[in-house]
This record gives C-alpha cells, sequence and structure tokens, in this order.
C-alpha cells in the first residue's frame, strides 16, 4: 500500500491527468472551433485551467519532494542534496532538464489557462488555445514519457550529488532560466495567435491587437533574462566577461532579435495595414527559434560552458522543431494569397520606412549569428572537419550591424509616418549628428582613440539628442497651450503617452548597455600576477594587498580563497574575497569572482591557483572593466521601460467619466 | 505550391542536419593532427626518478637524429583511459623495444611529479617516461586531451596519431606500419 | 498675453536646460574610458591574442577566458613570442599549425571558412535589394491612384442608389 502513495505516484499521476486534460482540451478545442460550439469551447477552457491546476500539483509535488529529501523521487537524487540550503533545493526544480521542461510546461499551461480566462472573446481565442494546447501537449508528453521527474527509485540512495556546482554557486540561479522561460512562453502566445488568425483565414490586425501585451511581456521578460545571464556569467565565470558568444547565449539571442524586429513592424501594419504576412512570417520565426534554441541547448550537438544536464530529449525536441517549422510556415504558405496584402509607401524616409530597414538588419544579423553557431555542424557534415567560429567572428559580424541599427533607432522615432517634411528632418539631423560629434570628440580628447568605441559613442550622442528632441517635440508645444510648469507637462505626458514613452525608456536603456559593452570590450585591462602576501601590488591606480588565504568549510561546501585589501592614493577602500566553491562530493569546483563595483569601472578579482597551507603568496587574475556595470543599469532601464509602456494609462477611466459627463452636459 | 516546396526544403535541410548532428552525438576532440606527415617539434623532459639509471636524468626528441621511429603517448593521473591503456603501451615496449622507442610524457598535471611516478609503479612501466610540467610539449605537439598517441617514423615525421585509447591490435598494426616506412 | 508668452518661453528654456543636462551627464561615463590607459600594452596584446585562440582542452572557451593550466601556459607562450618581436599573425600561424583551423576563433577567409563569412554578406545584401525593390513598388502604388474596375464601380454606384 505504501508503494502506491509515493511522492512519485503522486507527482507522475498528477502529470498524467494533466496532459490527459490537456489532449481534452485540445479535441474539445478542435472541435468546438470548427463547430463554433460554445458549449465545447467552455469546456476546453476550463479544461485549460484544470490542466494548469494538475500540473501545479506536479510542481508542488516536486517542491515538497526536493525539500523533504525524498531520494525515491529519480529528479531529487540526482540533482539534491541533504546539506544544500534551503533556497538551492527550491530552485533545484530547473537545475536540470527534466526539471527545466516541467517548469516550462507549468508556465505554458499557466498562461494558457490565463488566457482561457482573461482573453476577450473573439473568433480567434478558440483556436488559439487549441495552438497553445498542441504545444502544452508536446511538452507535458516530453515530461512523462521522455524525462520523467517522478520516476521512482524502489532502493533510494541516502544522499545525493546536488546541482551543478556553477549553479549553485549564484542565486541568479533562481532568477535567469524562470525569466528565460517566461520569455519564451510569453512569445508563444502571439504565435497562437497568429496561427489561430490564418486558420480562420482572418489574417488582419485582430491577432496582433489582442496579443500586443502578452508580446511585449515576452519580450520584457527575455531581454531581462539575456542581461541577467550575461551578470550572472560575469559573477561566476571568473574571466571577467559576459557574453563570448557561446552557441547557448547566440541561441537565446536570435528569438530575441527576431521578436525585436517583430514588435516594431507590427506597428507599420497597425498603422499603415501593410506587412500582414512579414509579421506572421517574424512571430513564427521568434517561436520556431525558441524551441531550435532549446534543442541545440538540451541536445548538446553544439559545445557549450553552459550546457548543463542534456538528455534524452534531443530527438524529440528535434521532430517538434520540424513539425513547428511544417505546419506553421507551411499553412503560411498554403495561405500566402490572403496574406499578402496591397502595400503602399508615401516616402521611404518615414516611420515605416526606418522600421523595415531595421527589420532586414535585424533579420540579416540573426541569419549571421544562427549561420556562425551551426556553422561547424555544416563543414563537419560536409567535410568531416572540425572547425570554430568563436567571439572574433560574431564580433566583426555584429557590430557594424548594430552601429546602423542604433543610427536607425535614433532616427526612426523622429520620423513621422507615411512621409517627414524636408526642413524639420533637416533640422533633427543636424542637431542629432552635431551631439554624436561633440561626444565623440569629447571622447577622442579623453584619450578614446579606437574606431569602433568613438563610433558607438557618437551613435549615442547621436541617440541622446534624438531623444531630447523628441521630448521637446512632445513637451514644447503643450507647455504653450497651458500655464503649468515644464515638469508637470512632461508627467503627463510621460503618464498618458505611455507606449511611446516607454519606447523612449527602452531605446534609453540600449543607449546605455552600448556604452558599457564598448567600455567593457574596448578598454578592459586584464592581469595574472602573482601576489606575495602583504606586498602592494599596483594595479590600474589601486593598490592591492594580499593579506592570506583562507580555507572554510560548512556542511555541504568548502571554500579556498584569498584576502585582498584594495587601497587607492592610500585610502582603505575595501577587503575582496575572491574564492573557488567545491560543493558535497561534486568534483567540479565553482570559481567564485570578487568584484568592486564601481560606476566609472569594475576591479575584479578572481583566483588563478592553488591557496595551500605555508604557501605565502597567491596567484590572481585583475580585471578592469570601465563601465560595466552600466549594462545591467541598461539592462533594468530597458526592463522599466517595458514596464511603464504596459501599465495601464492612469486617466483612461477618469477622462471616459469626464466625457460622459460633457456629453451629459452638453445635452441639458 | 512553390512556397510550401521552399518551407519543406528548408526543413528538410536543417532536418538532416541536425539529425546528423544527433548521430555524430557529442563533438568531440578526435582531431587530425594538422602535423600529420610533418616533422614534430623536438623537446627535452626530466625523466622521472625509477628509470633514471637506465635513461638518464633528461630525454632527448631531436626529430632530425631518430634512431628508431618513436611512439609518444600522453598521459595524466587523473585520466581513467590512461589507466586502461597502460598496459598495452607497456605491452608495445615489450614486443617491440628493440625496434622502436616507446616514451610516455605525464602532462596536464600540474606538478604531480609523485603521482606520476606512483602511476608508473601501479603498471610496472618500464619504458622511459618523462613529464611535461608545464604542458609546453603538449601544445607545441598540438594535443587537446589526454590519452591521445603520435606514431613517428624514423625521419622525424608524424605517421598517425591516434585519440583515446590504444589496444594491442592497434598497436601491432601501426608499428609495422611503421617499420615498413 | 504678452505676460503668458514670456512665462511659455521662460519654461520652454527650463525644458531645454534639463534636455542638455543629460548628453553632459552621459558623456561623463563615455570620459571614463580614458582612465584605462594606464595599462601595460604587451599584457593587453598578450590576451587579445589569446581571445582568438580556443582553448583546445576546454569545452567552449578562448584561451583568454579559461583558466586551465594549458591556456595559461599558452599565454605564457604568446607573451614569450611577442618579446621576440613576433607579429599577431606570426603568434597565431604557430598555434594554427599546431593544432589546424579548429583553434582559431575567427575562421580563416579560404576554403569552405569562406562560406561563414560570405553567406551573411550575400543574404543581407539580397534582402537589402529585395526591401529596396518593393519599396519602389509600394512608393509608386503610393503614389498612383487606385485602379478600380468599371465593373466594381458600377456596383458601388448601384448600391449607393438604393440606399438613396
Amino acid at each position: 500500500m505504501n508503494d502506491l502513495l509515493t511522492l512519485s505516484t503522486l507527482g507522475g499521476g498528477a502529470l498524467y491527468i494533466a496532459l490527459a486534460l490537456a489532449v481534452y482540451a485540445f479535441l474539445s478545442g478542435l472541435i468546438g472551433a470548427a463547430r463554433r460550439d460554445a458549449r465545447l469551447q467552455t469546456s476546453a477552457r476550463l479544461a485549460a485551467v484544470a490542466a494548469f491546476l494538475a500540473v501545479t500539483v506536479g510542481i508542488v509535488v516536486m517542491e515538497v519532494a526536493l525539500l523533504t529529501d525524498d531520494f525515491s523521487v529519480e529528479y531529487v537524487a540526482q540533482q539534491s542534496r541533504i546539506d544544500s540550503p534551503t533556497w538551492v533545493k527550491v530552485v533545484t526544480l530547473w537545475a536540470a532538464l527534466e526539471g527545466s521542461i516541467l517548469l516550462w510546461g507549468w508556465l505554458l499551461a499557466g498562461y494558457t489557462a490565463l488566457l482561457a480566462i482573461t482573453a476577450p472573446n473573439t473568433v480567434l481565442r478558440p483556436w488559439a488555445l487549441v495552438v497553445m494546447q498542441g504545444v502544452l501537449i508536446f511538452f507535458l508528453g516530453t515530461t512523462i514519457f521522455a524525462a520523467n521527474p517522478f520516476t521512482h527509485l524502489p532502493n533510494p540512495p541516502l544522499d545525493g550529488p546536488g546541482p551543478n556546482a556553477l549553479l549553485q554557486n549564484h542565486w541568479m540561479m533562481a532568477v535567469h532560466p524562470v525569466l528565460m522561460y517566461l520569455g519564451f512562453v510569453g512569445l508563444t502566445v502571439p504565435f497562437a495567435y497568429a496561427m489561430a488568425a490564418l486558420i480562420t483565414r482572418l489574417p488582419g490586425q485582430a491577432w496582433m491587437t489582442q496579443t500586443r501585451r502578452w508580446t511585449l511581456t515576452g519580450w520584457g521578460f527575455l531581454t531581462a533574462a539575456i542581461i541577467a545571464g550575461g551578470w550572472w556569467s560575469y559573477e561566476v565565470l571568473g574571466w571577467g566577461g559576459y557574453w563570448a558568444w557561446d552557441p547557448v547565449e547566440n541561441v537565446s539571442f536570435l528569438p530575441w532579435l527576431t521578436a525585436t524586429a517583430f514588435i516594431h513592424s507590427v506597428q507599420v501594419q497597425e498603422r499603415r495595414r501593410m506587412l500582414k504576412g512579414w509579421n506572421l512570417l517574424l512571430v513564427t520565426l521568434t517561436f520556431a527559434l525558441t524551441i531550435l534554441g532549446t534543442f541545440l541547448t538540451r541536445s548538446g550537438i553544439v559545445s557549450s560552458v553552459h550546457a548543463f544536464g542534456d538528455g534524452p530529449v534531443g530527438p524529440i525536441f528535434l521532430a517538434f522543431f520540424i513539425l513547428v517549422l511544417l505546419f506553421s510556415f507551411g499553412l503560411i504558405a498554403l495561405r500566402w494569397d490572403q496574406v499578402r496584402d496591397r502595400a503602399e509607401l508615401d516616402d521611404p524616409v518615414s516611420r515605416e520606412g526606418s522600421i523595415l530597414l531595421a527589420n532586414i538588419l535585424f533579420l540579416a544579423l540573426a541569419f549571421a549569428v544562427l549561420l556562425g553557431t551551426i556553422f561547424p555542424l555544416i563543414v563537419e557534415a560536409i567535410t568531416g572537419d572540425k572547425v570554430t567560429v568563436g567571439a572574433p567572428f560574431f564580433d566583426q559580424v555584429s557590430v557594424p550591424v548594430f552601429l546602423i541599427i542604433f543610427l536607425l533607432m535614433g532616427i526612426g522615432p523622429l520620423l513621422p509616418w507615411r512621409k517627414a517634411q524636408e526642413q524639420t528632418l533637416l533640422r533633427n539631423l543636424a542637431w542629432m549628428a552635431g551631439t554624436g560629434l561633440l561626444f565623440a570628440l569629447v571622447a577622442f580628447l579623453f584619450g578614446v582613440n579606437r574606431v569602433y568605441p568613438l563610433l558607438t559613442i557618437a551613435v549615442a550622442g547621436w541617440n541622446i539628442a534624438s531623444l531630447a528632441l523628441l521630448i521637446h517635440g512632445a513637451i514644447a508645444p503643450r507647455l504653450k497651450l497651458t500655464n503649468r510648469s515644464a515638469v508637470q507637462v512632461f508627467r503627463q505626458y510621460a503618464f498618458e503617452s505611455r507606449r511611446r514613452f516607454g519606447s523612449m525608456i527602452v531605446h534609453f536603456g540600449i543607449i546605455v548597455i552600448a556604452l558599457g559593452v564598448t567600455g567593457a570590450s574596448g578598454y578592459r585591462i586584464d592581469a595574472q600576477m602573482r601576489f606575495d602576501y602583504n606586498v602592494p601590488v599596483h594595479f590600474q591606480g589601486y593598490d592591492l594587498i594580499a593579506r592570506d588565504g583562507y580555507r572554510e568549510e560548512v556542511p555541504g561546501r568548502v571554500t579556498i580563497g584569498a584576502i585582498v585589501d584594495v587601497e587607492r592614493n592610500g585610502t582603505y577602500v575595501t577587503t575582496l574575497r575572491p574564492r573557488i566553491n567545491s560543493f558535497g562530493q561534486s568534483q567540479m569546483d565553482a570559481p567564485t569572482p570578487d568584484v568592486l563595483y564601481r560606476p566609472m569601472h569594475d576591479l575584479y578579482l578572481s583566483l588563478a591557483g592553488d591557496v595551500l597551507p605555508g604557501q605565502e603568496f597567491v596567484v590572481l587574475r585583475v580585471v578592469q572593466s570601465p563601465l560595466v556595470s552600466w549594462i545591467w543599469i541598461g539592462g533594468l532601464i530597458a526592463v522599466i521601460g517595458t514596464v511603464w509602456a504596459l501599465l495601464p494609462r492612469p486617466g483612461r477611466q477618469r477622462q471616459r467619466v469626464t466625457a460622459a459627463k460633457g456629453v451629459a452636459r452638453a445635452h441639458d | 505550391m512553390k512556397r510550401l516546396i521552399v518551407v519543406i526544403l528548408v526543413a528538410t535541410f536543417l532536418g538532416g542536419l541536425f539529425l546528423f548532428g544527433l548521430l555524430r552525438g557529442q563533438p568531440d576532440r578526435n582531431i587530425e593532427s594538422n602535423r600529420l606527415g610533418r616533422e614534430m617539434p623536438g623537446f627535452e623532459l626530466p625523466v622521472h626518478a625509477p628509470l633514471l639509471a637506465e635513461f638518464g636524468p633528461t630525454f632527448e626528441f631531436n626529430p632530425e637524429a631518430l634512431d628508431k621511429p618513436i611512439i609518444v603517448n600522453f598521459w595524466a593521473t587523473w585520466c581513467a583511459p590512461c589507466r586502461d591503456e597502460a598496459p598495452v603501451l607497456e605491452y608495445a615496449w615489450q614486443e617491440y623495444g628493440d625496434e622502436v622507442i616507446v616514451l610516455g610524457i605525464q602532462t596536464q598535471d600540474r606538478d604531480n611529479q609523485r603521482a606520476g611516478v606512483a602511476f608508473m609503479n601501479e603498471f610496472g612501466l618500464t619504458f622511459p617516461n618523462v613529464i611535461d610540467n608545464s604542458s609546453r610539449v603538449s601544445i607545441d605537439w598540438g594535443l587537446f586531451g589526454v590519452p591521445e598517441t603520435y606514431f613517428i617514423r624514423r625521419d622525424g615525421t608524424l605517421a598517425y596519431k591516434h585519440v583515446g585509447i590504444v589496444t594491442n591490435e592497434l598497436m601491432d598494426e601501426r608499428i609495422a606500419e611503421l617499420l615498413q616506412s | 498675453m504678452i505676460h503668458a508668452a514670456s512665462g511659455t518661453s521662460r519654461r520652454l528654456g527650463q525644458l531645454r536646460l534639463a534636455l542638455v543636462l543629460l548628453p553632459v551627464l552621459l558623456i561623463t561615463l563615455a570620459g571614463s574610458l580614458s582612465v584605462a590607459q594606464e595599462a601595460v600594452e604587451l599584457e593587453a596584446r598578450v590576451f587579445e591574442l589569446a581571445g582568438q585562440l580556443r582553448c583546445p582542452v576546454c569545452t567552449s572557451e578562448s584561451v583568454a577566458e579559461s583558466s586551465s593550466p594549458t591556456s595559461l601556459e599558452m599565454r605564457e607562450m604568446i607573451q614569450e613570442q611577442i618579446a621576440l618581436g613576433r607579429s599577431d599573425a606570426e603568434v597565431l600561424a604557430y598555434f594554427q599549425d599546431r593544432y589546424g583551423d579548429w583553434i582559431l576563433l575567427e575562421p580563416p577567409k579560404r576554403g569552405l571558412h569562406l562560406l561563414v563569412w560570405i553567406l551573411p554578406a550575400v543574404v543581407g545584401a539580397a534582402a537589402l535589394v529585395t526591401l529596396f525593390i518593393y519599396i519602389r513598388r509600394w512608393t509608386k502604388a503610393g503614389s498612383q491612384p487606385v485602379e478600380v474596375d468599371p465593373e466594381d464601380r458600377d456596383r458601388v454606384r448601384r448600391a449607393l442608389g438604393e440606399s438613396q
């Protein structure tokens, strides 16, 4: 009897029920949508909610198993350890493949349920839900039949090895993967609506406008995930970098590129009723790339520093990817005649013109990054040779493209839809070019003399001027109409034109990131040095004095490290403790650098040799990265901008009421 | 229809490519040496303690002045396949020691001389074994990981590089080739 | 009226002043890059070259990123070779000679490698040309009056006539 009531059977059972509900919701939704049967559709929506609850039970059971160290559950036995801190146990849920897929399925089920409850009742909704259920069935099916975390171990071990050392070494593990999945899942919603639009032969505006918030939410999460991942790498990889064009990084960047193109080009369709087909292609491509990315990272067919826990799901994800390609792009191909729109353009020098050009650049860059990522595989398939495509290639390709995109980012928002007025345009361009030149000149006088950093700084100036002109253009006319102060008018504008102002914040954040990247990659100083204890070593205006080595043992973790005092101009600044952690029985060490965060530059110390008793020195890697913190700050700004654009306008309700009053009064 | 064919073609290409990747499995470092058929760089390394009397304090590899073909095996104490193949190397030395030299190089094994000697004693290795403390020789020879075994002709050129564990049969076959050339 | 106008220009002035402050803030950041000039040139060059070589014993890291003993030794070797007066290309060729093209993180521009360089350029150029062609077509469509079937026009007329 006891064998029947284990956490394994409970969690596994919940997943089976969830899968059954998802299949039911899929089928009843399909029939309900095809026959326009409202009762079946309602039933499908309820089943979607029930499926979410069932997966939630599965998640809760897994968390209970992790927290109570129930090693009869295989996943717990393989990934958890008794003396891990509680937070590590909680996040061990997504420390390996099986749990990650389960988490993904749960988030997807949650979004589907939310959609089933909140989405407006349109022709598209039932079909969109069917598509969502289809994707959910795939994830639940994979969890149950290929990567089941609830497999029961008849002879449970007494303890497990714990999660991968690099993962449990930093609290970012609790944040970054979830953000990434929220982004991926969020971008599934517009895809589902796009498919619904194609199935119902209504490829007009509706699918886009109904998913505008979902798209932006997904994009925001993806952006946050990428930046957070960069910071995580910075904090744990030990070489003072944050982005190495590693395949796993690249495949998270690909959907970001296409999604970014998408959130811009939907505006063209909203305003000008063109690019219908293009937008469908973009959103489909974005979704397909999220699946491709998961396939590449989880199948282990490309080598990556971040390849954690690959399993038997490679072929399954490949099959799903091909299915998604054939179904979605096939559907677009079949419906192309209805999708094709009668596009017209008054003038290429217009908002839509600039967005079109930027779209092409985003897509070309995505193509180059994808090609570079899978190129070693292509060469090996053709000639059998093993080759490498690394950071220098991606840098050379992406930096110029990004510079042009940044130019467009400055000019695009200033251009009106349809046609720009030549005089205004020239005046704006003069301001922007002037500011850009001024920026570059000042930087040059300060000693920045390389081409790309100078160009980036110039483009930053160009964009700052653009933002200033945008705000000026929005505020100045209003100022003339009222007696209120500039601050009040600005506030009103920022709250009322949320989308517009939010986009300005995001663009500003992107510029901040660009400056941070320029400083951190163009002007970083990297040195490997031997520090004799208590002998100051001069480095970039700092005096670093290694005081001692230390070894610390707490249950489940052994740390060796060095204590380094940092002084500047003879005054004590801080004490840094670069160290290496090892966890449990795991053989893998996790470097744990220590960083002095400063707005102008970071001082980054990483242990590069052993710390042994009786050894009177320590070898450290010392990195000074100028402006690197601004990458994270810029990312935060971009996320704030996204949230700003997503929040509802506070005045809207009131306005309606006043309008109604006005009407009432007029009737009096 | 034309568009549908394009979609199918792209899907087939990507599917085929990734299927190839899946069948190949994880990318490995079984990479052909770029020095195949060319002379290998010379070196001089300290000989491990148990064999000092027989081979002197250092072993010098000079591609210009070889009197026999030489088989160079790179190993490390932490490497499990190296343990499995140690008897194979000893077999080759016993069997063909008159016609070829077998050389073991302990590498990628920072300052682990003592463990290296223990390793030799464990397997009773009697062929010359040296230590490459800085890993410099391994870099000079284009080594990716351990174990890798290089088969050098009498003229100092590389005939063949084997990645991973060697077997008695493989040794017989490759040494026969070396002796023929 | 005059009073209000002067108030407006004052407030406009405030707005503009605030907008000018923003660039000034950012340029200070840019200026800080110059602080980094104190560095040892040699060290920087070593890491720059190491960043173009793939660490042979790591999963997927450059020699500059990796802290494996092999990478440390390779950085040492790069430093020695620079001290001997070798050029960047010579240093890279030294390792390429030993490890083959695999060691180069930047694929050499020859043979099959050329594809990875050429394809993005070709695809990007093709996309731009396509965009250009479409824009020409769309601009024409935008400037020309919409052509209407006489039959359609009649139908609309009839419909209008009926409703009147």
